[in-house]
């Protein structure tokens, strides 16, 4: 595409419900520090605790999805954690 | 086991912690108590390694070594266990997985073999028994949606599964009912022994019925300003804490 392109991210987010937790990705913030933080202190490595919250967060998120969707989901958040979190 | 010198610690440019000094052999239970914002959460926060707080001076060395240099989950597996005045939700994982994962990150540290899930399951059930927490407990994902007596006596569980050398009780007592801070109470004094030592930090003499400290401490703006032993609380209770503040200004 040359050198002359670029990418514009413009987070936005509309959320309908009130008690949703939505964070786009463009201004997302690390996740709960506090998590992580009662997780090291229990003696687990950070990279495992950052597996095991977001692991956590989306199981909830997966249950709500039909089942095909929910195994799919589930396996490209295993791809996609490998190492890339940390 | 723990020896602090002359320990200074803050958040960003302000100073909390001036100056704390504090012995804690094996065998002993020291009582930290002291008004609102006097650095009693800190201090067991700088112990236990979170983040945002500075140590500006001092030192904490446990069994001889520094303490401070230790990531919180090295200091976790060096037997320091801190039992959260606030304990975290985390959502989708469930407690017997958590739970599992910390023993085992701490016996491999200790060159012990991991617990399998059916070890792990026989001695977990035996615990949650002794601390009234019902077995779907353990289905359940870690402190979310629980009582906040649910997420203390959770946390006397995680102490009792890990059998820590040092333990850190910040404020466990708060918002429990008479019969669950019994139970915390005989949780921690089942896990005393001559090898461990529990520091309490605590707003109140009732928990110190329960669990009878050998030493009280006064924390008043970063300092320790008094010790003595349990009569020392239950003067506290009685006159307060601004007689002793006077007297120590």
């Amino acid at each position: 595409m040359g050198n002359k392109c670029g990418a514009h991210t413009f987070p936005y987010i509309e959320a309908k419900n009130k008690s949703a937790k939505v964070e786009h990705e463009a201004t997302t913030s690390k996740i709960g520090e506090d998590q992580i933080f009662y997780c090291n202190q229990r003696g687990l490595e950070t990279q495992d605790a950052v597996n095991m919250i977001v692991n956590g967060f989306c199981k909830e998120v997966f249950r709500e999805l039909p089942m095909e969707f929910a195994m799919e989901a589930q396996k490209l958040l295993d791809v996609s954690l490998e190492g890339s979190v940390g | 086991m723990l020896q602090i010198k002359n320990l200074q610690a803050g958040i960003e440019d302000k100073p909390i912690l001036k100056g704390i000094d504090l012995t804690v052999n094996g065998g002993e239970v020291h009582a930290i108590m002291g008004p609102n914002g006097s650095g009693k959460s800190t201090l067991a926060s700088v112990l236990a390694g979170r983040d945002g707080f500075d140590v500006t001076g001092g030192e904490a060395l446990y069994n001889d070594n520094d303490l401070l240099d230790l990531a919180p989950e090295e200091r976790a597996r060096e037997g320091v266990f801190l039992a959260f005045q606030y304990p975290v939700e985390i959502p989708g994982v469930n407690s017997a997985y958590f739970l599992r994962s910390a023993v085992n990150a701490v016996r491999k540290h200790r060159g012990e073999e991991e617990l399998d899930a059916m070890n792990f399951l026989k001695a977990v059930k035996v615990k949650m028994k002794e601390l009234g927490l019902g077995e779907d407990f353990l289905k359940r994902p870690v402190n979310a949606g629980f009582s906040g007596g649910e997420k203390k006596r959770n946390e006397i569980l995680q102490m009792t599964m890990l059998d820590p050398r040092l333990a850190i009780l910040d404020e466990t007592d708060s918002g429990l009912d008479i019969d669950a801070l019994r139970i915390v109470a005989d949780g921690v004094n089942r896990l005393r022994r001559d090898d461990n030592a529990q520091v309490v930090i605590t707003h109140y003499q009732r928990l110190l019925d329960h669990i009878v400290p050998d030493f009280v401490h006064v924390l008043h703006d970063g300092r320790i300003i008094k010790s003595g032993d349990k009569s020392l609380a239950l003067e506290l209770e009685e006159k307060g804490y601004d007689w002793l503040i006077k007297e120590a200004a």
